[in-house]
């Protein structure tokens, strides 16, 4: 019975003492065991043990006013049973204002606090638990969107690799084309000269009466008509014009036609003369060698062109696409599915579109746009995702319609 | 060409170095110089010399209370009535008016408390040179001399105030105009009618012709008045693109006042200007006219918000002020006979006995009206104080949270950020109690009114602001959108309320919601409407912790002559001319009016005005307007607010760190110091500024601004006893050091420093980068105390003072008791039932005396003794605390935590006896390195009688 009393006594003491000093935390209350004296904690001064929490501030580090609103730069615990423990400045108790949910700060004061720690407890429950929900959501959506990004990302770096083969290819063919085109070039100039020498030395040698009145002849009747001198002969100053029925009358001396004899006397004449008239001069026109030879080089030269501009094109993908793989999209590639997306967000009067990784522009009702430059993002940041798929549905427009068309 | 760009090379030179020098400047021309003024100019012409003026002697009247008078003018024989009276508390009105206007001269309404109570005035002596007539006992004498009329108070044989010695009394008489053709008419037929019957009369009617002669101002005035000259900008004015049209013709009146023995003037607010006024001989005249000067100028008379048409000279002997009440446009001009001297020349003068009594002159000049003159005839500054309050009435008593810190800018965007900045406050610590909303709160700046998407649920917001024991000020300006589908506006149409233009239409300027009318606050129906606009159920969205801050009422008219009204707008009988400068008061007092009825009657008003006039103080507060953050604005914010509280108007603070422009943060934290230690403290920005919230410059600087606002915070007490002082007395709250030393010459120039009551004084550091300061501790057998260090100074002394970041140079005197809360809250109504620290600062004879006021903070009812006034005094050991309003009644929870005795001994014992009769020990703690006794928790009632023995 005595004992029993005894342990009464020790548990109630013990129980008074842990009542009376307001504002600590457990982990503090060793500074607080019921001595004849307290010590501030800061060792600054030793005071009664009366004078903790007696509403005046004794120490200079606030200790001796855990509980009281007496010290200027003192703190007070919240305990908060059933929700969050947390400090709140001296000041704020007993300020007829509720800080602590358990209202242990207004325990002197006209203001009627309930203890709501169970009920933000509970709300806070539910709120992680809802939160741990959108996180899984979240990661979810992540691993899918990593999976996405994945695939997107090989499916691209095989696109890459396949352009790069079809690059490689394009070389090969575009050296062969070049060196075809090349060679066709040189063959056209070789019979081009061919045919220059062959020409000038016909000229050279056939400088005679009986050479000239043979190029002129070309039925080779042995004489030369009307027609064949409207063919062969042109006037110095006007090679296109053909010449008239009568100034080939006039240079066959008058006769619709002239043997070698003939000739000599009149056309001959003119021709040495040569400051009216003189035989066409189109050599290799209708050469047949060197027109073949002219038609492959062109061939050649479209055909490169041709593959120049095919393998101009491979490259500027392969580039853009390297670009763009280049661009950070998380660790997983989580974010790569965003880089064909576009967001609009309406605030007050304005319509903000937002494509990541690109443009972000602002427009008004009235319809003016302005951009406000490129919106980068880096996903190294690491915002969770669950946080972006919580957050784009409510305030932006997301996704399927008013997606609008991707950049490229 | 050629010639024009030579002739402009050293234009755009000149304009270059102003640019260079002043890179940043009000834009001067939009603003009249007194050249510009044509009144000002015509004026200002004439100069000094013999008074046309004649007193009638054989006119003279005097009842017990008043005493009549005719003067004529002998140029043109206008003959005008002068009024004199000796009101109660030794102070002498004059008036005069002309005595047959052709229409009524306006008489400034609403701005004295009643009409003026007077005393007998007595003829002592009379002849024909003049009369003498005594002021009642003092040996105060008003002599009156004729030939030419002349105005002399003398106390014994000592002149105290001339009026009209320097002859430049004018008064533009009203008259026809000479140039229309109505008049020429009417003034050929009345001449000729005239000439034909004076030809009959002096044939047929003797008797005619001697009332002629007996009446010759009458003939005289006919031909005189034919040879005025009309001048230009008589009846027709334009100043930039703005005509005047005039259709009073000319109707200025000056007068003189000469003050010898006097050297220091004060007063006339509102300019940039040092707390001593300038002469004004090289350059214009202070100038008062309520105008809204973007980016204002310092160190210069331009005019600014708001006029207070009164003007406080002193020397060592006495202080008197002068009182010009007329709310016309007005310019004072300042000259001195010592001004161009040099402390040498004065020794000279003063070593060969030659020296002139140095003398002050001043003159009056204002567009219309009449001359209505208040003589405060002290003799001390503290007289003059309440004979001025004894005619406008004391600063209003104001709600004790509106003393703490206010936090504005232009603008919190919407609800939300007004909910981030409150708890920015509570997350750093920083007290608060008034966050306020800018014209961007508006539904597109219709007044009354709320954003509907940023401020769709203002009573949520007010709400929010109440938990936290905490309030708003909301915008309300006096331009109303011209809107049909706005309430306000077209109930003001409706009754034709708005002010009209010269046509007879509405008034429409420009101004924030674009097209703007003005209400007619000078119809007293308006006003009433007004007021019941503040009405809960009228105020959409307002709750009991909501007041009004009354902007742009100068009023400011972005498109109208120098950004405000026209001055041949009608109010009623008057032309805006006549009644320009009361605009700004009574927008404010039909505010406050509201705000008081809103509340039944019961809840003390709020209502910051930027516009004032004589008598705004009754209102609410005022601050300086649109300053910048600069360096040399926060310098004047001390000169600015000095001035005004020498005119009553004590509850002045200055934006703190500077509206236009971003302060550096050494600014910003200085700016916290300062403003912290005057009356109304709120920090503001513009729209076009980064934010600027304490917590934004690092924790160092949060620390900085936190300490400061804490300060104030814990002077609370203090402030709220100073202020219910102020609302007794009518005594300037901050204050020059020269109003509590009046017979120290050392401290009438001192503006970088001021009192706050008589207890502490502040100097505060405005200096870049400032390793010191030295402030001038006044009084020679005065002991002065740092409050932070408790390090005691000798008065008479410049002390320098090394300082810190951290440093706000004050002191508290010696001899006094100041009370504190140290218990910094939230905000200062989370402090009301805190306990109070006495601090005893005993002076040399070690005795010390102070005041404690508690009332419930907000309502009227203290004027129904709801309140507990005491008096705390410290005398031969025994610190005790008496109640000076026994027949108050009032309870309170808050008691004595602790008292604080600086410049103490060590006792042995300590005892405390309360009004039971039972004593208890009181444990103490000494510093012997500082004197200084601290009682432990003494723990009486602050409203209880008590004594506390050392021994």
């Amino acid at each position: 019975m005595r004992f029993q009393v005894i342990v009464a006594a020790v548990f109630w003491s013990g129980f008074v003492e842990s009542r009376k000093v307001r504002g600590i935390s457990s982990s503090y209350k060793r500074f607080y065991k019921e001595r004849k004296s307290f010590l501030c904690i800061d060792g600054s001064k030793i005071i009664p043990f009366e004078q903790v929490n007696d509403d005046y501030c004794d120490c200079e580090d606030g200790s001796d006013e855990p509980g009281t609103s007496a010290c200027p730069r003192g703190r007070f615990y919240c305990t908060n049973l059933g929700f969050r423990p947390h400090y709140i400045p001296s000041s704020r108790v007993n300020d007829g204002i509720c800080d602590c949910c358990d209202a242990s700060d207004e325990y002197n004061s006209p203001a009627h606090c309930q203890n709501t720690c169970w009920n933000l407890g509970q709300k806070e429950r539910a709120y992680v638990e809802g939160q741990m929900r959108t996180l899984d959501e979240g990661l979810r959506l992540k691993q899918q969107l990593i999976e996405e990004g994945v695939l997107l990302w090989r499916e691209k770096q095989a696109q890459l690799r396949e352009l790069q083969q079809v690059a490689e290819d394009l070389q090969i063919k575009l050296e062969e084309h070049r060196r075809r085109k090349h060679e066709a070039e040189r063959l056209k100039e070789q019979t081009l000269k061919a045919l220059e020498a062959g020409d000038s030395g016909l000229r050279h040698q056939n400088r005679t009466e009986t050479s000239i009145f043979q190029l002129l002849d070309s039925n080779k009747d042995g004489s030369i008509t009307v027609d064949e001198v409207k063919t062969k002969v042109v006037l110095v100053h006007d090679e296109e014009r053909l010449l008239s029925e009568d100034e080939a009358l006039g240079l066959l001396g008058g006769g619709h036609q002239i043997d070698l004899t003939k000739f000599r006397r009149t056309l001959w004449d003119v021709l040495t003369r040569g400051d009216s008239v003189k035989i066409k001069d189109t050599p290799g026109s209708d050469d047949p060698h060197l027109e073949a030879a002219d038609k492959a080089a062109e061939w050649e030269a479209t055909n490169l062109k041709k593959v120049e501009e095919a393998y101009e094109t491979v490259n500027m993908e392969i580039s853009d696409l390297r670009k763009k793989l280049a661009i950070d999209y998380g660790t997983d590639w989580e974010f790569l599915f965003l880089n064909s997306q576009c967001y609009k967000l309406k605030v007050y009067e304005y319509i903000y579109t937002l494509c990541p990784f690109n443009q972000v522009t602002q427009k008004n009702t009235a319809g003016t746009e302005v951009s406000l430059g490129s919106l980068s993002i880096s996903p190294h940041i690491h915002q969770p995702l669950e946080h972006i798929s919580k957050v784009l549905p409510g305030q932006l427009s997301f996704p399927s319609e008013e997606v609008l068309p991707s950049a490229r | 060409m050629a010639s024009f760009t030579e002739r402009m090379v050293p234009v755009l030179v000149l304009w270059l170095a102003v640019c260079l020098a002043e890179t940043w400047a009000v834009d001067r021309g939009n603003f009249k110089t007194c050249d510009q003024s044509a009144f000002c100019k015509r004026q200002r012409a004439l100069k000094p010399g013999e008074s046309p003026y004649r007193a009638l002697l054989e006119t003279m009247e005097l009842t017990n209370t008043r005493l009549t008078l005719q003067l004529i003018n002998d140029n043109n024989k206008v003959r005008l009535l002068l009024e004199l009276y000796r009101l109660q508390g030794n102070i002498t009105r004059v008036k005069i008016n002309e005595l047959k206007p052709l229409k009524p001269r306006y008489e400034v309404p609403d701005v004295l408390i009643r009409e003026p109570p007077t005393e007998p005035l007595s003829l002592l002596s009379q002849d024909e040179n003049g009369v003498v007539l005594s002021l009642g006992s003092e040996s105060q004498r008003v002599i009156i001399s004729a030939r030419p009329f002349r105005l002399d108070i003398m106390e014994g044989s000592d002149v105290l105030m001339s009026l009209n010695s320097r002859g430049l009394l004018t008064f533009e008489h009203l008259r026809m105009r000479k140039d229309t053709f109505s008049y020429k008419v009417t003034s050929t037929v009345a001449s000729v009618w005239d000439n034909i019957k004076r030809v009959f009369s002096s044939q047929a009617d003797p008797e005619a012709e001697k009332k002629e002669e007996a009446d010759p101002a009458n003939q005289a005035e006919t031909t005189k008045e034919e040879e005025e000259k009309v001048e230009d900008g008589m009846w027709e004015e334009t100043f930039k693109s703005h005509s005047d049209s005039k259709p009073n013709g000319p109707s200025a009146i000056s007068l003189d006042f000469s003050l010898p023995g006097v050297e220091h003037v004060y007063g006339i607010p509102e300019h940039a200007d040092t707390l001593r006024l300038k002469t004004t001989e090289n350059g214009d005249p202070y100038r008062l006219y309520n105008l809204d000067v973007f980016q204002y100028e310092l160190y210069n008379p331009m005019a600014l918000y708001g006029a207070v048409p009164v003007m406080l000279a002193h020397n060592t002997q006495r202080t008197t002020g002068i009182f010009w009440l007329n709310a016309a446009e007005t310019w004072v001009d300042i000259s001195s006979n010592t001004a161009g001297k040099t402390v040498f020349g004065k020794m000279l003068d003063y070593v060969q006995g030659s020296s002139e009594t140095p003398q002050t002159d001043v003159r009056w000049i204002s567009e219309s009206g009449i001359i209505d003159v208040f003589l405060m005839l002290g003799p001390t500054p503290k007289d003059v104080f309440s004979q001025y309050a004894s005619l406008t009435g004391t600063q209003s008593f104001p709600p004790l949270a509106s003393l703490g810190y206010h936090q504005c800018r232009w603008n919190y965007n919407d609800q939300e950020d007004v909910q981030s900045v409150d708890a920015g406050f509570d997350e750093h610590d920083i007290p608060y109690d008034f966050i306020w909303l800018d014209i961007e709160h508006t539904d597109g700046k219709r007044y009354f009114t709320w954003d509907p998407h940023k401020f769709a649920t203002p009573k949520e917001m007010l709400q929010g602001l109440m938990d936290k024991k905490r309030k708003l000020v909301a915008i309300v300006d006096p331009h109303i959108k011209v809107d049909s589908n706005y309430k306000i506006h077209n109930e003001i149409r409706s009754k034709g309320f708005y002010i009209k233009n010269k046509d007879g239409g509405d008034y429409e300027g420009w101004c924030w919601p674009g097209s703007a009318s003005y209400p007619d606050f000078f119809r007293a129906d308006m006003r009433a409407w007004w007021a019941s606009m503040f009405a809960y159920d009228q105020y959409e969205g307002s709750m009991e912790n909501m007041y009004t801050w009354n902007d742009m009422n100068e009023p400011s008219v972005f498109n109208g002559p120098e950004v405000t009204m026209h001055k041949d707008t009608v109010h009623g009988a008057w032309e805006h001319r006549d009644v320009h400068n009361l605009y700004g008061f009574y927008v404010q007092m039909a505010t406050a009016e509201g705000l008081i009825q809103r509340s039944g009657g019961i809840e003390r008003p709020f209502v910051l005005t930027r516009a004032f006039f004589a008598g705004s103080q009754r209102y609410g507060a005022v601050w300086t307007g649109d300053n910048a953050a600069e360096w040399d604005h926060l310098k004047i914010s001390i000169p600015m607010c000095l001035s005004l509280g020498l005119v009553g108007i004590s509850f002045c603070g200055a934006d703190v760190g500077g509206f236009f422009k971003s302060p550096s943060t050494e600014l910003l934290v200085r700016w916290y110091q300062t403003g912290a230690y005057q009356p109304f403290f709120r920090a503001h920005a513009h729209l076009d500024t980064p934010r600027r919230e304490p917590w934004l410059f690092g924790p160092e600087n949060t620390a900085l601004i936190r300490e400061a606002v804490r300060q104030r915070y814990t002077l609370l007490p203090y402030w709220y006893q100073q202020f219910y002082h102020a609302h007794r007395t009518g005594e300037p709250i901050m204050r020059p050091l020269w109003v509590e030393y009046p017979q120290d010459p050392a401290t009438f120039a001192v503006d970088d420093e001021f009192l706050i009551g008589r207890d502490l004084l502040v100097h505060p550091v405005t200096e870049e980068g400032a390793r010191g300061v030295t402030a001038y501790l006044p009084g020679k057998d005065t002991v002065w105390f740092d409050i932070h260090t408790f390090q005691k100074h000798n008065g008479a002394q410049n002390l320098y003072i090394p300082v810190t970041m951290s440093s706000i140079p004050v002191f508290q005197r010696g001899g006094s008791i100041i009370p504190r809360k140290v218990r910094v809250r939230r905000s200062s109504t989370c402090m009301e039932h805190d306990p109070y620290t006495l601090y005893v600062a005993l002076n040399l004879q070690r005795t010390a005396e102070g005041e404690l006021y508690i009332d419930d903070g907000h309502t009227f009812n203290y004027e129904k003794k709801e309140f507990i006034h005491r008096r705390l005094s410290f005398a031969k050991n025994i610190l005790s605390s008496v109640n000076l309003a026994p027949d108050a009644q009032f309870t309170t929870r808050s008691w004595i935590e602790r008292v604080v005795i600086l410049g103490a001994s060590k006792p042995s014992k300590v005892t405390l006896q309360t009004a039971d009769g039972q004593d208890s020990q009181l444990e103490f703690d000494f510093d012997a390195s500082m004197s200084v006794l601290t009682l432990r928790k003494p723990g009486m009632n602050a409203g209880a009688d008590w004594t506390v023995m050392l021994q």
